[in-house]
């Protein structure tokens, strides 16, 4: 073969393979960017007053005065919207029947659009739903809530598809008592009536949520995560660890062990929805470990999820301790269990830890165990003494029940972001930790 | 030392191994419960029915009277994403890790390993989110600009799916496939240098078919994961229980094993058992058998390469 073409050749596939690994490495950046940029959205937002008012009536939290100073400004401002409204509905009642039958469904439409803009109307009676007390919260919702009211949307259907235009309604009341509240609602008007402001709401992540999760925080499904992942390691690390000593400093080989390691790698291979149906079918239905879901349960079918993962990184942690550290132990006359736990297990520490936080971040990620054995999809914060009985919500499941059960999916795009980001972030710290941890295990081998 | 402190200490020592026995079996124990469970459940469902219709047939009516349960199409649409994703995977794969063992340098090779493991730790709900609020919108605009103007009714489709079970199964065919490669040893590759081969040739010729093993553990893994993936598959290939039209078509929605038996788990009966119930599990039992023939066959493909190394 011509020698340049073989160059040519080798080229090509040194280019391929760098291509490879840079198409690898950018769909880190192109999942993980958006998902935490969207995410930052849910912490970090323009916040309008009536979020501040939402956190005094929910939460008791704010300065009492400067609301009441802000709220008196704003109701000033937004006069103008409901007196609009109240004249144009008198007006309308004299109007000719047919402009009447044209006129009254579109205004019931912005009637309600204002509703949902700036809260409880004045001088009705409070609503039972927070979700009618309190208007947009965040200034981008607010300027969309804004737009359906002065614009009605048209779908138009041709052969090239459909198509949506929006037609303002300011036209079609032009000359009546509603025609000033269009222009009121105009951006440049509109941030006199909800006063966003540069918002930073840290308490997200720990506040209950209000009104399923149209208002408030996270808190209650960062806990349920918290504990499962938790309760997981718990009940994992000290059979893996066992489970790792056996199996490096005891074994003595054999198809006795062999078939146990081949039951780990089989164990590690179980789709995750097989563990969870095993612990519907196990420990909640056979054994009855919990009257129904539990955290319990879910944190022993999550125990079983990483098992195999723990038993092999503290495998590995123990192998990698020099055989000269324990031959040093035993010359010096401690038996073989004084060994491992004076000797053995201290030097593998730092390996051993970095294999539970990486199993702690799968056992907080995971969803599919826990959809049947301890993940609902409303609840309260579960107490620490509910832990053996009561289910709780998760990040992982609430991520997914938010994002395609939840009655309003797009009002609470927020939640959805900042919860995938939250979880994101908290599997990352977990992960990064490990790296970090791992890299000190190498200096100190280094250094010997 | 007396000869009754020697028993004790011998006692002792029995004792304490037989516990650390004891513990070690507990991961044996759950794969025996395991299977043991899961075909408990699963049985019921064959008892008043044959197996053929539930393997044949693709009408999925399990809420009519009477219900109907054929699973053909939901076979179809796991097997589907996980042909389409093990093809989108393998190659990018492989290569990449061809490109991490012989071609990137070692401080850079430094670098790219924990990007390896954060795309491995991502949960599986954040790439079925990713899958939902990035990707379907991206998709459904995509047709308008695509050649031949191709009409996408919904974001969430097959396709969508495979993408993201293909950038999941990555991490795990990455580093399976890069450790073989490293065992595959450097004399080998050294030798292959020596006859005046290139690199190309080298890895081509000489490395990959001595790291062929690993290499298929590596993809067997990844099929394991693209199957056995629950979130994203749930919230991404549109739950439609239909073989597509005409059968390759990744841009319609189809509904897999393990979609079916998260959603439907909450409309059957947990308590008493229905054959709603009962014939989840028989998908159950259906992944987990799955999972062990790929067990081992990567086992049987490890020890044969074994023999052939050793030279029998």
């Amino acid at each position: 073969m011509r020698r340049s073409f073989r160059t040519f050749t080798d080229r090509a596939f040194t280019a391929c393979a760098l291509l490879a690994m840079a198409v690898m490495a950018s769909f880190l950046f192109i999942v993980l960017v958006p998902i935490l940029w969207r995410g930052l959205g849910a912490y970090v937002f323009q916040g309008t007053v009536e979020h501040r008012r939402m956190l005094m009536g929910e939460f008791n939290r704010g300065s009492e005065e400067s609301l009441a100073a802000e709220l008196k400004e704003v109701r000033q401002a937004r006069a103008p919207v409901y007196q609009a409204l109240e004249a144009f509905e008198k007006e309308l009642a004299e109007m000719p029947a047919s402009r009447r039958k044209e006129l009254r469904p579109v205004f019931q439409s912005v009637r309600d659009g204002v509703a949902s803009l700036l809260g409880s109307m004045p001088g009705e009676p409070l609503p039972a739903l927070p979700r009618r007390i309190y208007g947009k919260t965040r200034w981008d919702q607010a300027r969309h809530g804004a737009r359906l009211i002065l614009f009605e949307e048209v779908w138009e259907h041709d052969d090239d598809g459909s198509h949506r235009r929006l037609e303002p309604r300011k036209a079609l009341f032009a000359g009546t008592a509603l025609e000033p509240l269009f222009d009121l609602l105009e951006e440049k008007n509109l941030r006199r009536l909800m006063r966003p402001r540069l918002t930073l709401y840290a308490r997200f992540l720990t506040d209950v949520s209000v009104d399923a999760h149209f208002f408030g925080g996270i808190g209650p499904e960062v806990m349920g995560t918290f504990y499962l992942a938790l309760g997981a390691m718990l009940i994992a690390v000290p059979l893996g660890l066992i489970a790792a000593i056996y199996f490096q400093e005891y074994a003595k080989g054999g198809p006795t062990m062999a078939f146990l390691r081949s039951c780990v790698n089989t164990l590690a291979g179980v789709p995750s929805i097989v563990f969870g149906l095993f612990g519907l079918a196990f420990f909640i239905n056979t054994i009855k470990v919990s009257p129904g879901k539990s955290v319990l349960a879910g944190a022993l079918t999550l125990s079983l999820l990483v098992l195999p993962t723990v038993i092999r990184a503290a495998e590995e942690a123990i192998a990698a301790v020099p055989q000269s550290y324990k031959e040093g132990a035993l010359a010096l006359g401690a038996g073989k269990w004084h060994t491992i736990m004076t000797v053995i297990l201290p030097a593998a520490l730092p390996g051993i830890l970095t294999g539970i936080v990486i199993s702690m971040g799968r056992a907080a990620g995971e969803t599919a165990p826990i959809i049947f054995t301890a993940a609902v999809s409303v609840g309260k914060m579960v107490k620490a003494s509910e832990l053996f009985v009561m289910p709780t919500p998760a990040l992982s499941w609430n991520l997914y029940n938010l994002c395609t059960e939840h009655e309003a999916v797009d009002e609470i795009r927020h939640v959805q972001a900042g919860m995938a980001a939250t979880l994101v972030l908290i599997v990352l710290a977990l992960n990064l930790a490990a790296i970090l941890l791992r890299a000190r295990v190498a200096k100190r081998l280094k250094g010997g | 030392m007396s000869s009754g402190a020697i028993m004790r200490r011998k006692t002792i020592g029995f004792l304490g191994r037989s516990f650390l026995f004891a513990v070690t079996s507990v991961a044996a124990v759950a794969v025996f419960a395991i299977i043991l469970f899961i075909a408990r459940d699963a049985l019921p469902f064959f008892r008043d029915r044959t197996s053929l219709e539930f393997f044949v047939s693709k009408s999925w009516y399990p809420s009519h009277t009477p219900p109907q349960f054929g699973a053909a199409a939901i076979f179809f649409g796991s097997f589907l994403v996980t042909a389409a994703a093990v093809i989108l995977a393998v190659p990018s794969g492989v290569m990449a890790a061809i490109c991490l063992s012989d071609i990137l340098p070692f401080k850079a090779r430094q670098l790219v390993k924990p990007v390896i493991e954060i795309l491995a730790a991502i949960p599986s709900v954040v790439y079925g989110f990713f899958a939902l609020t990035v990707v379907a919108p991206f998709l459904q605009n995509a047709g308008e600009w695509l050649p031949g103007n191709i009409e996408i009714a919904s974001g969430v489709n097959a396709l969508n799916a495979s993408v993201i079970l293909a950038i999941m199964a990555l991490p795990t065919i990455v580093s399976v496939s890069e450790d073989a490669l490293q065992a595959a040893g450097r004399e080998l590759r050294e030798g292959s240098y020596a006859l005046g081969a290139t690199r190309s040739e080298t890895l081509l010729k000489v490395v990959i078919p001595a790291a062929f093993s690993g290499i298929f553990s590596a993809v067997l893994l990844g099929i394991m994961r693209a199957m056995g993936e629950t979130m994203v598959v749930w919230m991404a290939s549109g739950n439609a229980a239909q073989i597509p039209k005409p059968w390759y078509n990744l841009l319609q929605p189809v509904r897999t094993l393990t979609a079916t038996i998260a959603g439907d788990m909450g409309e059957a009966d947990q308590m008493s058992g229905s054959a709603h119930y009962h014939v989840l599990f028989v998908m159950g039992l259906c992944l987990l058998l799955f999972s062990f023939g790929c067990n081992i066959a990567g086992e049987w493909v490890v020890a044969r390469q074994r023999k052939k190394l050793r030279g029998e």
